[in-house]
């Protein structure tokens, strides 16, 4: 049972205690922390250069300054725009999950992760809203695709895990870069500073899950997760590709941009710097059985 | 022209299942797990480029998506 592996965890549940004390004195009120000019310029990067989807690659040679400045605008946009879908869905999978069997004991650091992320996806659509007038839509998919019941909390977890990585890299970057404006690099320092707790308890947590589903767990059925896990880091990062955003800043063909991306060279690199550290935890812990993301 | 261009939504679908030679027009997708939720959003790309259209994602309607009849019936009939 995943409560008694929890509850006979001390180091889990020291963490657990240190984290929950680090919310309530770090808590701030979001809704006056930020400042927010009317207008942002144009004529500047919104995101890191380097983040952005076309960089190193022929295609960026081909595009403009302007026409770089406004890609970096749209897919800022549309990173904050896939914070929000994501904190929405991982709102949902921990609201199920908070005060019922098997998570009694992290249920009062549910209630932080809870408040802080609903802070977060506020302050990640309110700069869509205010400057880019819009949030990206998400392609509505079917149900989640979990391949077995008793993998669920897992997968739900580990899913959460590789989100809040994903965006943490772009945060950590983003925060520190002089190039952009103060603005931008504000919501991107807070947001490191929660998800840095955040991604803490999600380690532990998936670990803890993970050890309880590999006790019983087929090697075919272990084979799965490895596949789903992998296909979802995928999945996650083609995201980062939107054909709408190229669109927006005046690319004449977005779904031949886009493939050409995908399948051009510089992607891969940058897929691995983006889960550096992510593919070295999942491998450490079994999840995955190696670091190669190709999907099978 | 339209059997060419809906067979490149064939194709895609091919390509991430080796284990298959074809796929029926009337085969559900969805239901042979063909198509699923992370592979989702794939497909609707493919129909766009393919279909050179743009999808609304507010108005997507899964029953468009079912079958490759379907797909064709939805967004190449126009073309």
């Amino acid at each position: 049972m995943v409560s008694s592996l929890i509850d006979s965890n001390d180091r889990f549940l020291g963490i657990l205690d240190r984290l929950s004390e680090k919310s309530v004195n770090d808590y701030y009120n979001p809704y006056r922390v930020f400042e927010w000019p009317d207008t942002l310029p144009d004529s500047m990067w919104w995101m890191s250069p380097e983040l952005t989807t076309t960089h190193g690659t022929a295609a960026a040679e081909r595009l403009t300054q302007e026409q770089l400045y406004a890609l970096s605008k749209y897919e800022s946009i549309n990173f904050y725009s896939l914070n929000v879908h994501g904190i929405r869905e991982l709102l949902i999978e921990v609201t199920k999950r908070i005060h019922t069997s098997g998570f009694e004991t992290p249920s009062e650091f549910f209630h932080h992760f809870i408040g802080e992320e609903n802070e977060h996806m506020w302050f990640f659509a309110e700069f869509c809203l205010r400057y880019g007038k819009k949030l990206y839509r998400q392609v509505p998919g079917d149900s989640v695709s979990i391949p077995q019941s008793k993998v669920e909390s897992l997968l739900v977890f580990t899913r959460i895990l590789i989100f809040e990585e994903l965006v943490d890299f772009f945060n950590a970057k983003m925060a520190a870069d002089e190039r952009l404006h103060e603005t931008i690099r504000n919501i991107n320092r807070i947001h490191h500073q929660d998800e840095s707790r955040h991604i803490a308890f999600g380690r532990e947590l998936v670990e803890i899950l993970f050890a309880d589903v590999r006790s019983t767990a087929t090697p075919e059925e272990l084979r799965q997760i490895d596949v789903y896990v992998k296909r979802y880091m995928i999945y996650s990062f083609e995201s980062l590709f939107n054909p709408k955003v190229y669109r927006d800043a005046g690319v004449e063909n977005p779904q031949q941009l886009r493939k050409e991306l995908l399948t051009g060279p510089v992607r891969p690199e940058f897929e691995r710097q983006v889960f550096r550290k992510t593919l070295r935890y999942l491998e450490k812990t079994g999840i995955i059985g190696d670091q190669e993301l190709v999907l099978r | 022209m339209i059997s060419t261009r809906i067979d490149e939504v064939r194709a895609w679908i091919l390509s991430r299942h080796p284990e298959r030679e074809s796929v029926a027009s009337d085969e559900n997708l969805i239901e042979s797990r063909l198509v699923d939720s992370l592979s989702f959003v794939e497909l609707v790309y493919t129909i766009e480029a393919a279909a050179d259209v743009e999808i609304d994602f507010d108005a997507i309607d899964i029953q468009d998506f079912q079958t490759i009849s379907a797909i064709e019936k939805a967004f190449f009939a126009r073309a």
